[in-house]
């Protein structure tokens, strides 16, 4: 684990820059540090979002509300203009009217008689459009109410009309009567009369008209120019909606992902062991909360990780001692007693031979258990790590039956081999499948009587490769086949034998294990016991 | 019996009792330390044929030792082999590559010690 360490310190570093960067925004920083809950500010967001689409519709409809009322407005202009138009029209008309009562040469093919008559009839129809021309001035004949500012003009036409339609009515019209009596200086002073007040009918009429055609150009033009400035004022309030709300979850969501994505470097730094950072959340919310808690897990890890680092090596240190301390003495232990059989200081009898050997094989097997207690120790602790290369396990199965053979050969017990073709090389730790191979065919030879067989078989079965170790020995009960893989236990055969450390099996299920492999055990009583383990076929070709 | 002369350093004196005994009844001489320092000194004294160096020692341990050996030109040349209890697993492969030029675990077999000695001797005169 501390070879790990420097190479991940980069990284860890580089989940801390992070959060920095983040936090050179100042709105991200002043959203981060609000002191509400995420809830509360996800709520603001959307409330505020939604105000901003409430406002821009308002705006959409007040916009649309004015375009209307200058629709309206325009409409009765217009309706006034075409009234107005209609009374200048008229007035025209009186005027062309009144002109062939003044001029023309159509006297000349007329009868001084005809003239008469047709020029009365004239004036008499000229009358009556006057008539009509006042009557044409009320507000019920325009068909609208006539704004104050036209009531002064509309007056001056109506009193303009009345005193020309008495001039006709009054002054000219009577002249007819009195043909003879009357002179050429009484028409032409009655008739200039008259043209002088139709032409101040005309000139009002076409002021009126004119005035008012203006003001529907005016009108026209102000609602362009409105509706121009109106859409322009709705394009940029809602282009400024749009922005503030994009800018609102741009920085909220920023100042809760930049705390995410910090707390989650974090919590990876921490899954590859790496206990030495603190995350640096500036948030008052939840995901604050959250960050504290990570630092608090944190730092109580990297408590406990010290504490165990600590432990297993002392544990280790134990082991390493406890080992030479025993070694040291079996050395003197066994060292004599070789010296002493081989007489190398003198010759020495058959019965102290035969102690001296059992001197030095209860030595040899004191040095066993030390092994392997110490290699269990490993194991439960964690710390036994597999010498992986690729190996024949054929060649190891070979070498196993020879060195089981001489004895096999004195208990007058067979041993056969048989392997599979295809069981050749695999991926292990040679020196503990050697044990573990070992440990089953010794185990096979030491409980089969004599007469008996030992056979040894390897096969490749859907992927893996088994080993198989079958004996025709006193076979093991039921009750004992899960036991006798513990540490220590044994069936009272093995007890009776004397022999082994009783943990050969716990060692074998164990390293077999470590190899990602399964060892079991199939038996009958009175007929024999088959054990066999099975390894994890390679994958890649040797 | 070529008469080589062995420097054994052992605290132990059971031990070196024992690796004494085996040595001389062979045909060796042997010097004797108790210390690294006192080891270090006898093999530039002496200049033995052959160092037999424990690792755990009461002063400087096995690996110093044969540091300061190899320091010296004098002894820079001398074999020298661990002699040592630790003997746990990847101890031998720690050992050969701090510079030793073989390996002995403790407990030894004495017919085992005795060919690994003659092996360096010899291949220490050739």
């Amino acid at each position: 684990m501390p070879h790990a360490r420097p190479d991940e310190r980069p990284s860890a570093v580089a989940h801390k820059r992070r959060p920095l960067s983040r936090i050179d925004d100042p709105f991200v920083r002043a959203v981060a540090r609000l002191p509400v809950t995420v809830r509360t500010k996800l709520l603001i967001a959307f409330v505020g979002t939604s105000m901003l689409l409430v406002a821009v519709g308002l705006l959409g409809q007040l916009v649309l509300g004015q375009s209307n009322n200058r629709v309206a407005s325009l409409g009765a202009l217009q309706e006034r203009a075409i009234g107005y138009a209609a009374l200048q029209q008229q007035v025209d008309d009186l005027r062309d009217l009144l002109a062939e009562n003044v001029g023309g040469d159509f006297y000349l093919v007329w009868t001084e008689v005809e003239k008469r008559e047709n020029s009365k009839a004239i004036d008499l129809h000229a009358s009556t459009a006057v008539r009509h021309i006042e009557a044409g001035t009320a507000a019920d004949r325009l068909g609208f109410t006539p704004p104050p500012g036209d009531q002064g003009a509309l007056a001056s036409i109506r009193d303009t009309a009345h005193n020309l339609w008495r001039e006709l009515d009054e002054e000219l019209i009577p002249l007819y009567a009195d043909l003879d009596g009357t002179t050429k200086e009484d028409w032409n002073r009655v008739r200039v009369r008259v043209e002088s007040l139709s032409r101040d009918l005309k000139d009002a009429a076409a002021a009126l008209s004119l005035g008012t055609r203006a003001e529907v150009d005016e009108l026209i033009a102000r609602n362009a120019n409105s509706f121009a400035s109106s859409r322009a004022l709705f394009i940029g309030v809602a282009a400024g909606a749009l922005v503030l709300a994009l800018l609102l979850g741009f920085i909220l969501s920023r100042s809760l992902v930049g705390p995410i994505q910090s707390i989650d470097g974090r919590l990876a730094a921490i899954t590859s062991g790496d206990f030495s950072g603190q995350v640096e959340v500036e948030n008052r919310d939840e995901l604050g909360a959250l960050g504290a808690n990570v630092n608090r897990m944190n730092d109580e890890l990297r408590r406990l990780y010290t504490e165990l680092e600590e432990a297993s090596r002392h544990k280790s240190e134990f082991l390493a001692n406890m080992s030479h301390e025993l070694r040291t003495p079996l050395n003197a232990i066994i060292g004599f007693s070789q010296v002493l059989r081989d007489g190398m200081v003198g010759p020495v009898n058959e019965k102290q031979a035969e102690y001296l050997d059992d001197i030095t094989s209860s030595g040899n097997h004191l040095l066993s258990l030390i092994n392997d207690v110490l290699d269990l120790s490993k194991v439960e602790a964690g710390q036994f790590e597999l010498d992986v290369h690729p190996f024949s396990l054929r060649e190891a199965l070979q070498r196993g039956v020879v060195m089981v053979r001489e004895r096999a050969t004195e208990n007058e017990v067979r041993v056969a081999f048989d392997a599979d073709p295809k069981v050749d090389v695999v991926d292990g730790d040679e020196r503990r499948i050697k044990q573990v191979i070992f440990n089953l065919l010794s185990n096979a030879v030491k409980f089969t009587p004599a007469g008996g067989e030992v056979d040894v078989s390897a096969s490749q079965v859907n992927g893996e490769i088994r080993v198989s170790v079958a004996d025709t020995g006193p076979g093991i009960a039921p009750a004992d086949r899960d036991r006798i893989f513990e540490e220590f236990q044994q069936t009272e055969t093995g007890v009776g034998k004397h022999e082994g450390t009783g943990l050969g099996l716990a060692l074998s299920k164990r390293f077999v294990e470590l190899h990602g492999g399964r060892i079991w055990l199939e038996s009958e009583l009175g007929r024999g016991s088959t054990f066999t383990f099975a390894l994890p076929a390679r994958t890649t070709a040797p | 019996m070529t008469g080589e002369r062995i420097l054994v350093v052992e605290d132990n004196d059971k031990n070196m009792k024992l690796f004494r005994d085996v040595l001389v009844a062979t045909g060796y001489r042997t010097l004797e330390a108790t210390t690294g320092g006192e080891g270090i000194e006898l093999a530039s004294e002496h200049i033995p044929d052959l160092v037999l160096m424990d690792i755990q020692l009461p002063d400087l341990n096995g690996v110093q030792a044969l540091h300061r050996l190899r320091e010296n030109t004098r002894t820079a040349t001398i074999p020298v082999l661990a002699l040592t209890a630790q003997a746990m697993h990847g101890d031998r492969e720690r050992f050969l590559s701090a510079g030793f030029d073989g390996y002995i675990s403790k407990p030894v077999n004495v017919r085992d010690f005795i060919d690994t000695v003659r092996e360096h001797c010899d291949r220490g005169l050739r």
